[in-house]
């Protein structure tokens, strides 16, 4: 490894990586906003919205996220006769993608509050806003936060997806930067190094969360297991 | 807004001439989540978590940080790297293909050796004991007590990644691997319809993909069911 070389050209590298947090800000925004309504309305009283939101979550969760970015960013424009930067198109599908699985955790955050307090909140008659607001929000939101914090980590590896769109991240920097050099080694085994500086402290402070907050029992399977199996369907929706 | 001249325009008989040419890319992603499924998830998955139990340091810490590393780094840098790297490193040329597979391969095996762990893990400290209480071997005790538990815990989470071993599949085609997105892209390039060409692609990888998960979620609910309650 040519340690010199890459410190060299570490400058590039760093663009790249502004370009990687950008990607992952613009995304985490989209994701938690909209999985919020998504959520909102999974787990709301209006039966067609209800299905309307399974059939996104089941969509986004299970097709290909490479896919949906290549399809958004050549098809898009075509569509609606409007020019679409890579960087937009990738951060927004990644966005949409990171609802789906948002609304999930946040759907299994609620559902762990336990019906009791609903109940409390009720017989007390505290009306649906303060009920939500006071009582069962704050409670599912401390189940939600290692869940989130863990798809976070994922969501990370996720941004490298728009270098196959020709976004400069910090994969297609190190990469190009290889190709102009012949350090394809050099350079790809640095980033490897960058983005695990960038991950593995997300995914050690999602444990420690989950730790400290966690009650082992009260979320669902959905959320509390390891990325892989949270892909799985979530419950009845087959 | 939308541009309704074009959507009039469009044309999906040219996605129905090229659907075997489409199908023929799916079926390198089958290929793949096969090969990452049974090779990576399963032997190389068992091999890590169990070095990963070791008792001994030395076997112990290298297996963990190995899984670490390769579940904290993106799949797509793993794949370039491991096509750059391992022909510099050993000298063997690996084909795009190889690569691919090298990569997805340990990707699939450092989360599902988790699960396997897990699995392990989850057969309580007391059937250990019960096991050597009653005077069992090492080897008789994990056949006939421990791995039977084991399996039926860590079986539902393991057909859970099927579906995503499927879906990282298509992150191979950077490395020019005719698999169904470049296939895609290539023909839409040629034909210049691209919106019917990726459309139908990602309404293919859906379809499979929703095959794949419904299958995993009845495999998952009949294993679920054999499940004793004291697990």
């Amino acid at each position: 490894m040519d340690f010199e070389l890459v410190l060299r050209n570490s400058d590039a590298l760093f663009d790249g990586v502004k370009v990687t947090l950008a990607i992952a800000l613009v995304g985490a925004i989209i994701g938690i906003v909209f999985g919020s309504a998504i959520c909102a309305l999974r787990i709301g009283r209006l039966r067609l919205l209800r299905g309307m939101a399974r059939g996104y979550i089941l969509f986004f969760r299970i097709t290909p996220e490479v896919i949906l970015i290549f399809w958004a960013y050549y098809c898009i424009p075509l569509i609606f006769d409007a020019s679409v930067s890579g960087f937009w198109a990738g951060s927004v599908v990644l966005g949409l993608i990171a609802a789906a699985y948002l609304a999930e955790i946040f759907r299994a955050g609620i559902e762990a509050v336990p019906k009791g307090q609903r109940e409390a909140a009720e017989s007390l008659g505290l009306r649906a806003f303060p009920k939500w607001t006071l009582v069962i929000l704050p409670q599912a939101l401390r189940l939600v936060i290692a869940p989130l914090v863990n798809y976070f980590s994922e969501f990370l590896k996720n941004t490298t997806l728009l270098s196959a769109i020709g976004v400069m991240d910090l994969s297609l920097q190190a990469y190009l930067l290889g190709g102009k050099t012949y350090q394809y080694i050099s350079f790809l085994s640095a980033i490897a190094i960058i983005y695990f500086a960038l991950i593995f402290p997300v995914t050690l402070y999602a444990r420690r969360l989950e730790h400290r907050l966690g009650d082992r029992n009260a979320l669902p399977r959905v959320a509390k297991a390891s990325f892989f199996s949270r892909l799985k369907l979530p419950r009845g929706a087959a | 807004m939308i541009d309704y001249a074009f959507l009039q325009s469009l044309d999906f008989s040219v996605a129905w001439t090229y659907l075997p040419v489409l199908l023929g890319g799916l079926l390198i992603n089958v290929l793949l989540t096969a090969i990452g499924f049974l090779c990576g998830g399963i032997v190389v998955g068992t091999t890590l978590a169990l070095a990963n139990l070791s008792s001994h340091r030395i076997i112990r810490w290298p297996a963990l940080a190995f899984v670490e590393f390769w579940r904290s780094t993106p799949l797509l840098v793993q794949a370039i790297w491991v096509h750059f790297a391992v022909p510099g490193l050993t000298g063997i040329a690996t084909s795009p293909f190889q690569s691919a597979s090298i990569a997805l391969i340990f990707n699939v095996a450092a989360y599902c050796s988790e699960i396997i762990r897990g699995g392990i893990l989850g057969v309580g400290k007391g059937q250990f004991e019960a096991a050597r209480a009653l005077g069992m071997r090492p080897y008789a005790t994990w056949r006939k007590v421990i791995l039977p538990q084991a399996i039926r815990l860590m079986l539902p989470p393991l057909v859970g990644t099927i579906i995503s071993i499927f879906k990282a599949t298509t992150i191979l085609s950077i490395l020019a691997i005719d698999d169904l997105l470049r296939t895609a892209s290539r023909l839409s390039t040629f034909t210049f319809q691209p919106v019917e060409i990726y459309t139908t692609a990602a309404m293919l990888a859906f379809v499979v993909g929703a095959v794949i998960s419904t299958a995993g979620y009845y495999a998952e609910r009949a294993l679920k069911r054999g499940t004793a309650h004291g697990l």
